[in-house]
């Protein structure tokens, strides 16, 4: 109970990304009193976004360090590694996991890759035995799907391609022109029978509110002060706020849940990083958007008399079902785009152009040897601006002086890079639990990840290679790299950084950590709004669903708050 | 490769073999390897080189940590190299990429101070090619002087080509001259990364982004579009739309 004076929010959110920052604005524009809590300091992209800044005005020209994985410029404060913070990977296996430590999360530097999920993705062991179906459909979602489009600002096209829904009409944003290099790769494909389509990103190309308009430069992962590239710290956090219904308090390391004498959730425990001092906050309604490894080490640390196992985990599932991204890569260089003419080529700094997955009659025939999709994504800018990496056109033709440098000029802006985005399979061997040995400074149990690739995936990175060198082949193309064998290529886990599935939701509490509605079996007013509740990775880029997912689920939170179900 | 080009490669492999063995010795390389991205490694620990060049300073000092000033970039590790390093390291990289009509020589951007700060930065990557790169411009003074008597940023430009014409095409591993190419070739990665971040560099391979556009992004020019229609032509491909 909340000591005198202490005030009982409606809920408590944990975590300000794209599920907490959804959950944050839906509630409080209902006018629920809401309290988010942040492990990572408070963080403005207004201010501390550098828009334009050239690579050669920070160090190391921006390259990536252990520091900085992503470079100096990166919109993230953490990494694959947060000092303090540790984790461990099993004896054999490796996971990388991201934590981004600031006000809107990982949402401030992603790729803006926004492309819904559709009707195989929700009931892919109906479609070929594997996994898990989730317990709603595409139609369950679908308008979510549009209402979340329309408040985040997506650009792209309906395509009416096999498993890809169209948006409501008037809910996208016109896509940017495609760049020379994706209108080749376009023409290759085509030749191919392969489709290559506007993609999809949550960038704007006309204004919401005060958000400004894409410009048309400089890198989405810097966040973007204008709001056009979609973080919650530019548009769902300042709504939420607005709303005088919302409290945000940072640096608030979360580390287990509190229970009530029912076994009820009554709010939560933290560490205020900022002193090391311990503190309780309470709500009516818990609500974890930690990310999935993280909402997960949370349940499993909050072990008591009523869930010796960890809290919601009457089940066993919590921290199993690990899934990431499928990633690999090829690259090549490209005769026919040499010494061509100058013109900018920056866009909108992300996808123009991408390849959606086009197999599905041969993959229900038995024609393909793995079962699910995977998209590509296009390094199609060419001429981007110019970073260290341009040394590699040196490594590439040799030599030096006054010939070095025509070589230079004929082959920037040559160069295509072809990078696959797959659905993972959960397995058995890939989890995440308390480590019996590991804790981080504050004394907090940390996580020990497992993590395995199966012959699915391994057989879709073949398959994407080989179509890749088909491509590549037609366009007259030379490969720079990647042709190496599937286990080579295969990203790490935790690598694309996609991680969901640790507290899935499903239609039977023995399988599941959540119903329908990211709501425990096991504490009714215990809800979950991260991608731990997907039941399956589709290779589609998981943000936009858990934002619609958080929408959808909060509607309900509410109603059922409003009708003191809870 | 041309067969010129091994021609020359096989004259400088005779007259450089001494070279390298005699210099050999002030080369401690690190554990090698490229990594694929940056994690939780701890960094080689520096070793000193004593020689032509002068003794720098070790590298010292911390990382920028994670959550530098991104608004108010600054590097926070003191830069080491001598000015005997520099200076080679300069007329080395002026080699590379001289002045031309259209832009200028690498040092005039530049490029021998990011060097400095590339090799005293206090990360596992750097670190290693803070090996390669000091122990090779020792190398290559060295050989300068004993070849022509004079150093490297004092010798004639034939001299200077005469040298790094033997480092400056790919080698097999293990062989005699494997470990001055592999620090050509690093220097060079750098020397060109370097100049083409550069305002004058970006002008230079053609660069024209950056800039703020107002309205719908524009696409690609006439011009250029009439060029894809070229490419598209020449490989027998339909246009798209």
């Amino acid at each position: 109970m909340p000591s005198k004076g202490q005030q009982r929010y409606d809920a408590v959110i944990v975590g300000s990304g794209a599920g907490g920052g959804m959950a944050a604005w839906v509630l409080a524009s209902k006018g629920l009193k809401v309290l988010m809590l942040e492990a990572g300091r408070h963080y403005d992209p207004k201010r501390e976004t550098p828009m334009f800044a050239a690579p050669r005005v920070a160090p190391l020209m921006g390259e990536g360090t252990p520091d900085k994985p992503f470079g100096f410029y990166d919109a993230a404060i953490g990494g694959w590694q947060v000092p303090g913070e540790p984790y461990s990977s099993a004896p054999g296996s490796e996971f990388m996991w991201w934590r981004s430590r600031m006000l809107g999360g990982r949402t401030n530097h992603w790729a803006r890759n926004s492309f819904r999920m559709g009707p195989y993705d929700f009931k892919p062991h109906s479609r070929d035995g594997l996994g898990v179906d989730w317990p709603i459909g595409y139609e369950d979602i679908a308008p979510w799907y549009d209402k979340t489009e329309a408040i985040v600002g997506v650009y792209g096209s309906n395509t009416g391609l096999e498993n890809h829904p169209d948006s409501s009409p008037g809910v996208l944003h016109d896509p940017p022109a495609p760049r020379v290099g994706e209108l080749l790769i376009q023409a290759g494909a085509a030749d191919l029978g392969i489709p290559c389509v506007p993609a999809r990103r949550a960038v704007l190309t006309r204004p919401i509110g005060d958000r400004n308009p894409c410009l048309y430069a400089t890198s989405c992962g810097r966040g973007c002060a204008i709001g056009a590239a979609f973080q919650s710290t530019t548009s769902l956090l300042p709504m939420a706020l607005a709303t005088g219904n919302l409290t945000i308090v940072t640096d608030a390391m979360v580390y287990e849940l509190r229970l009530d004498r029912r076994g009820k959730a009554d709010g939560v425990n933290y560490v205020d990083k900022t002193s090391g001092a311990h503190a309780a906050a309470y709500g009516r309604v818990v609500v974890l958007a930690a990310s999935a490894c993280e909402s997960a080490r949370i349940l499993l640390n909050s072990k008591s008399t009523f869930f010796p196992d960890g809290a919601a985990n009457s089940s066993g599932q919590v921290g199993h079902n690990l899934m990431d991204t499928v990633g690999a890569g090829m690259g090549a260089q490209f005769p026919v785009l040499e010494n061509r003419p100058v013109y900018n080529e920056d866009g909108a700094m992300g996808l123009h152009l991408y390849i959606p997955f086009w197999l599905y009659k041969e993959q229900a025939r038995g024609d393909l040897d793995f079962p699910r999709g995977y998209h590509y994504e296009l390094g199609a800018e060419g001429r981007g601006q110019p970073r260290l990496g341009m040394g590699k056109i040196a490594d590439r033709v040799g030599g030096y002086g006054r010939r070095l440098k025509d070589d230079v000029r004929r082959y920037y802006g040559s160069y295509l890079h072809f990078t696959c985005r797959g659905e993972m399979i959960p397995n058995a061997g890939s989890m995440c639990e308390i480590d019996p040995e590991g804790t981080d400074r504050w004394g907090i149990p940390t996580l020990r990840f497992h993590f395995a690739w199966s012959r699915h995936e391994l057989n879709m990175v073949a398959h994407f290679q080989k179509t890749t060198k088909a491509l590549i082949d037609r366009l007259g193309g030379n490969i720079e790299y990647g042709d190496v064998t599937p286990e080579e290529a295969i990203s790490r886990g935790g690598e694309i950084i996609h991680e969901v599935g640790t507290t899935r939701m499903g239609d039977d509490p023995q399988t599941s950590v959540t119903n329908q509605y990211g709501q425990s079996w096991d504490i009714d007013n215990l809800f979950i709004a991260d991608g731990g509740v997907f039941a399956s990775k589709a290779h589609k880029n998981p943000t936009l669903t858990i934002l619609a997912l958080a929408w959808r689920n909060s509607e309900y939170l509410a109603n059922e708050l409003g009708r003191r179900a809870l | 490769m041309s067969g010129k080009r091994q021609a020359r490669l096989r004259i400088d492999r005779r007259t450089t073999l001494k070279w390298l063995a005699a210099t050999m010795a002030a080369a401690q390389t690190g554990c090698g390897g490229e990594t694929r991205f940056v994690g939780a490694e701890i960094p080689p620990a520096p070793t000193q080189v004593d020689g032509l060049l002068g003794t720098g300073a070790l590298p010292a000092g911390a990382g920028y940590g994670s959550d530098p000033d991104v608004m108010h970039p600054s590097v926070p590790w003191p830069k080491t190299m001598t000015d005997g390093q520099l200076q080679t390291a300069s007329a080395l990289a002026d080699m590379i990429l001289p002045a031309d009509e259209r832009s200028p020589a690498a040092s005039e951007v530049g490029v021998p101070d990011f060097i400095d700060e590339w090799v005293s930065a206090p990360y596992s990557d750097q670190r290693r090619d803070r090996e390669t790169i000091l122990a090779g411009l020792e190398r290559l003074e060295r050989e300068s002087r004993s070849r022509f008597g004079a150093s490297f940023a004092a010798a004639r430009e034939s001299e200077k080509a005469e040298l790094l014409d033997s480092l400056a095409w790919p080698v097999a591993s293990g062989t005699d001259l494997a470990e001055s190419v592999e620090f050509f070739r690093r220097f060079r990665f750098l020397t060109v990364g370097a100049f083409y971040s550069s305002p004058e560099g970006m002008r230079d391979a053609g660069y024209v982004g950056n800039v703020a556009i107002s309205g719908p992004y524009p696409g690609p020019s006439d011009e250029a579009m009439a060029h894809l229609e070229g490419v598209l032509v020449k490989l027998g491909l339909k246009s798209p739309d």
